[in-house]
């Protein structure tokens, strides 16, 4: 079994034994970044002590007998050298592993159909993220990009850097065009060590020029993880009425009659979704589609299981 | 294109409304600012072009919708061609048999030339032909060849001369346009029926261009049977007594011949004895006068006997009938001796339609027995042309009575109530020319002696109410069945609901009524040229009418109407003062002519559906647009 599909059923396996996540329409009414990012992330960690997730993290724990859909690479062997029975070691260790959040600013990013746009959930992914390794003591750094890079925030354990990486969150705005190539070699050309990198945007560019710049990460021995954010009305297409289409960053106008052209976009838009699935899968990165409507706690899992196999 | 109400085309205005709208709500389409737009170039979206002109083409289908919803109301119609902005000129050809004599129709043929030249250039042209009826044998053309094809192509028939039909045709042909109606004719006074109410465009000017008075002129206007002998009535036109030869045929062989001399404007008599046969035709030679007038043709009657049959309750007529059996049984009817049978209601069912009309009169006094077969016998027989009395006494019934007298009529008889002596009421004849009452003269007062204890509530459509009860309800009833007739009583015949048998008005009165009824049975044999039932050809002669679904086949004899003969005039004067007091009507028959057009069209119902169809494509082209 492919090691994405492992992954999305060890997701949904987490999402049946813990409690319901947060709909992102209660997130949104949260006050601040860090009110948002700490909400989320302690609702899903409270959730995983009853989970096969625990142990992530490179600090000893405890021990705890083997039970079946244990990782078999955790098992203890000089315990069961000794015991004769199999014991596995748990952990929450430091780590000095350094993680970038990229995070797309471009325009279309501000498109919205429900109460978080597609910017505000990246930009709560992020914090949220930020949260959970600084929880973990790991490096993170903050970089905001449209067509080059708007905002960087380098990569930190400190005390308070978190509150920096919010402050630089909070200071974005969805503005400009998207054009991943050049702030994509400036982010692989400034990687100094090996680390993780994840990117989180709405993927609306040159799909080759996409592809090519998140492999350049890849082969500088980084472990990628891509949330490709989409709102449902980009998925879907629910519009009725014959409408004038505005492109929020060319300005570009079509008219269209959606029910001529709703199978076309909708073939469009998944064929667009299935290359990124199937050449980003093949260059070993870990790629996430994320609907505005589904809970932000799905794409911390899937970054768990990045970053436990990167650990 | 016209329209019948034009104001509605006012309507169309609302068509500004869309336009309006159009021009306000220059980008009426939603703004949605989108991130995948890139997605979209390459799926089906509407171009500018292609969503101007699809705007273009939705203001066009709604502004078309209304427009034709005004028009719709507006009754558009295609007028006649006739009825296009140019003048016309309508020659109208008499063709009536007065115009048969040696060189009259020729003259008249030259006279609507002369018309038809003398027209303007600028008129078109058309050619109507009449006698009874007038028929528009050239609608009016440019094309005056036509015109004069159509006067050369006519010829005299044998109708009568009637002015309203070809005032009217000629009228129409005009139209609502202006123009000339010229009569060519010979001006027979007869031309004119009283009341006639002819309708000619108030544009249109009528001359009279006169072919001259009749010739002289002998006529064949009776041939009649009377007991043993045929009597021919030869008339004579003309200033000087002239002698003529009465020539008679009886089914095809001569049958003699006498000379005979009619004074001068008077009439003379030709009278053959011991003459067999059915089927007669008198003839003369006058080869100045008119033709069609020198035969007359006659289906002979001259049996002596008149057999009236009663139907009663039983069939037996001194139990059922005494009075009326034995009154009938006394003196003649029309000169012949009367023969009464009797036969039972019950049994009539079981007659063919052959052996009823050989009856001169049947009469329906009880309705008991009488079934639905014997009805259908009854009822034909008078619509073949028999003679049907039906005396509403006790013994018949209302709903019977009015089966046998058809839907045509609707006979409605109610059963009386039950007066007293002091109640009792007598009968006054209301019409005293009537044939019935006619012979009793000054004692037509001797009704009133008869009282009358019951009487049946009697009313029908369409009949002449012959005599009333002193009460004011009708008491003797005469209808039109066919070709027969219908008297109806409203009282018995039998001195049960009054004493009539015991006056000396009875018998009289039902041989009067008797000989009424027979004479429908005879004349139904008869007919004028321009009264033929249809399916049978104008034209003077003996011959067999069809059956019908109520009549069976019979042989009838045809003549011309002996008033065309007359030769009284009109005045070109008296003519035109008619023509002009019917100007006034001219443009209610146009208005007519119109509605009649609009009506055959019904373009007001295209013109509806298009709509549908403009709004269901507007719908559909909408639902892609905006």
């Amino acid at each position: 079994m492919p090691r994405q599909d492992r992954e999305e059923r060890a997701v949904q396996e987490v999402q049946d034994r813990t409690r319901a996540f947060l709909d992102p329409a209660v997130i949104a009414r949260l006050g601040t970044l860090e009110l948002k990012a700490k909400t989320i992330v302690e609702g899903l960690l409270s959730g995983l002590h009853r989970s096969p997730f625990k142990g992530f993290s490179v600090e000893f724990a405890e021990y705890r007998q083997y039970i079946r859909g244990d990782d078999l690479s955790t098992i203890d062997w000089k315990v069961f050298a000794r015991s004769d029975r199999y014991y596995i070691k748990k952990f929450e260790e430091e780590t000095n592993l350094n993680c970038h959040v990229l995070i797309d600013v471009s325009g279309s990013m501000a498109y919205r159909s429900r109460e978080l746009s597609k910017f505000e959930y990246a930009a709560c992914l992020a914090a949220s993220l930020g949260y959970l390794m600084t929880r973990q003591r790991d490096g993170v750094g903050l970089m905001a990009f449209d067509d080059r890079i708007v905002s960087a925030v380098p990569a930190s354990t400190r005390p308070g850097h978190l509150k920096n990486l919010l402050v630089a969150l909070t200071q974005l705005q969805p503005g400009s065009r998207t054009d991943v190539a050049k702030p994509f070699r400036q982010v692989a050309e400034a990687l100094t060590r090996r680390g993780m990198i994840i990117v989180i945007s709405d993927l609306l560019d040159d799909p080759e020029a996409v592809v090519r710049g998140l492999k350049l990460f890849h082969h500088r021995g980084s472990d990628v993880l891509v949330f490709h954010v989409l709102d449902p009305d980009e998925i879907d297409f629910p519009f009725d009425r014959a409408t004038r289409f505005e492109d929020f960053e060319t300005a570009e106008e079509v008219m269209a009659v959606p029910d001529l052209v709703r199978a076309h976009y909708q073939k469009a838009i998944g064929d667009l979704i299935e290359r990124y699935r199937r050449e980003l899968g093949g260059a070993g990165i870990d790629y996430q589609l994320l609907n505005t409507k589904q809970p932000i706690e799905t794409a911390l899992l899937a970054y768990l299981y990045t970053r436990a196999r990167a650990s | 294109m016209s329209f019948l109400s034009p104001l509605f085309l006012i309507g169309a205005l609302a068509a500004a409304v869309p336009i309006v709208l159009h021009l306000l709500k220059r980008e009426p389409e939603p703004r949605v600012k989108f991130a995948a737009v890139a997605l979209l170039r390459h799926a089906p979206v509407e171009r500018t072009s292609t969503r101007r002109l699809r705007q273009i083409v939705l203001l066009a289908l709604r502004v078309a919708a209304l427009v034709l919803l005004a028009i719709a109301f507006a009754q558009p119609f295609v007028p006649l061609a006739a009825t296009a902005s140019r003048r016309a000129t309508v020659i109208a050809l008499d063709t009536s048999f007065s115009l048969s004599a040696p060189g009259r129709f020729a003259r008249a043929q030259r006279l609507a030339r002369e018309a038809v030249a003398q027209a303007p250039a600028t008129d078109d042209v058309g050619v109507v032909t009449f006698a009874d009826r007038a028929e528009l044998v050239t609608p009016p053309s440019a094309d005056r060849g036509l015109a004069i094809a159509a006067i050369d192509a006519a010829a005299p028939g044998f109708g009568g001369t009637r002015y309203l039909a070809a005032v009217n045709v000629a009228g129409r042909a005009l139209g609502t346009r202006a123009g000339t109606i010229v009569v060519v004719t010979d001006l027979q006074e007869g031309g004119w029926d009283a009341g006639d109410h002819a309708s000619v465009p108030a544009a249109a000017h009528v001359e009279v261009r006169d072919v001259g008075a009749l010739p002289e002129n002998l006529a064949v206007v009776g041939l009649r049977s009377e007991r043993d002998r045929e009597v021919v009535t030869i008339r004579n036109d003309s200033p000087r007594t002239r002698a003529v030869a009465v020539r008679l045929s009886v089914d095809g062989r001569p049958a003699g011949e006498r000379s005979v001399s009619v004074d001068a404007h008077a009439s003379a008599d030709a009278v053959f004895g011991g003459i067999t046969g059915s089927e007669a035709v008198a003839v003369i030679d006058d080869r100045e006068g008119l033709q069609a007038d020198n035969s007359r043709y006659a289906l002979l009657n001259r049996s002596s006997r008149v057999a009236v049959l009663a139907v009663t309750a039983t069939g037996d007529l001194d139990r059922d009938a005494f009075y009326v059996h034995q009154a009938l049984a006394t003196g003649d009817a029309g000169g012949g001796s009367l023969e009464v049978a009797g036969i039972a209601g019950g049994q009539l069912g079981g007659w063919p339609n052959e052996r009823v009309s050989a009856y001169s009169a049947v009469l329906l006094l009880s309705t008991r027995g009488l079934d639905r077969r014997g009805r259908d016998v009854l009822a034909s027989y008078a619509a073949s042309g028999g003679g049907l009395l039906i005396a509403a006494g006790p013994d018949v019934d209302g709903d019977v009575a009015a089966d046998v007298a058809g839907a045509g009529i609707k006979l409605h008889l109610v059963a009386p109530e039950e007066r007293r002596n002091s109640d009792s009421q007598s009968l006054a004849p209301g019409d005293v020319r009537h044939p019935i009452f006619q012979p009793f003269g000054p004692a037509t007062g001797s009704f009133g002696l008869v009282r009358f204890t019951r009487t049946a509530r009697l009313s029908a459509s369409g009949c002449q109410t012959l005599a009333q009860f002193t009460s004011g309800e009708a008491a003797v009833i005469d209808c039109g069945i066919g070709d027969g007739r219908l008297i109806v009583i409203a009282s018995d015949l039998n001195n049960r609901w009054n004493d009539f048998p015991l006056h000396a008005t009875f018998l009289p009165f039902l041989h009067e009524t008797v000989r009424y009824l027979s004479n429908a049975h005879v004349k139904s044999g008869e007919y004028l040229v321009g009264e033929v039932p249809s399916g049978v050809t104008p034209a003077p002669g003996i011959v067999t009418i069809p059956a019908t679904a109520t009549a069976r086949p019979r042989r009838a004899a045809i003549n011309v109407d002996p008033a065309e003969s007359e030769p009284a005039r009109l005045s070109v004067d008296e003519f035109g003062s008619a023509i002009a007091r019917l100007k006034e009507a001219g443009v209610a028959e146009a208005r007519n002519v119109e509605q009649r057009r609009e009506s055959s069209q019904h373009f007001w119902q295209y013109a509806l559906a298009a709509m549908m169809v403009a709004l269901a494509v507007e719908g559909v082209v909408a639902r892609r647009t905006i």
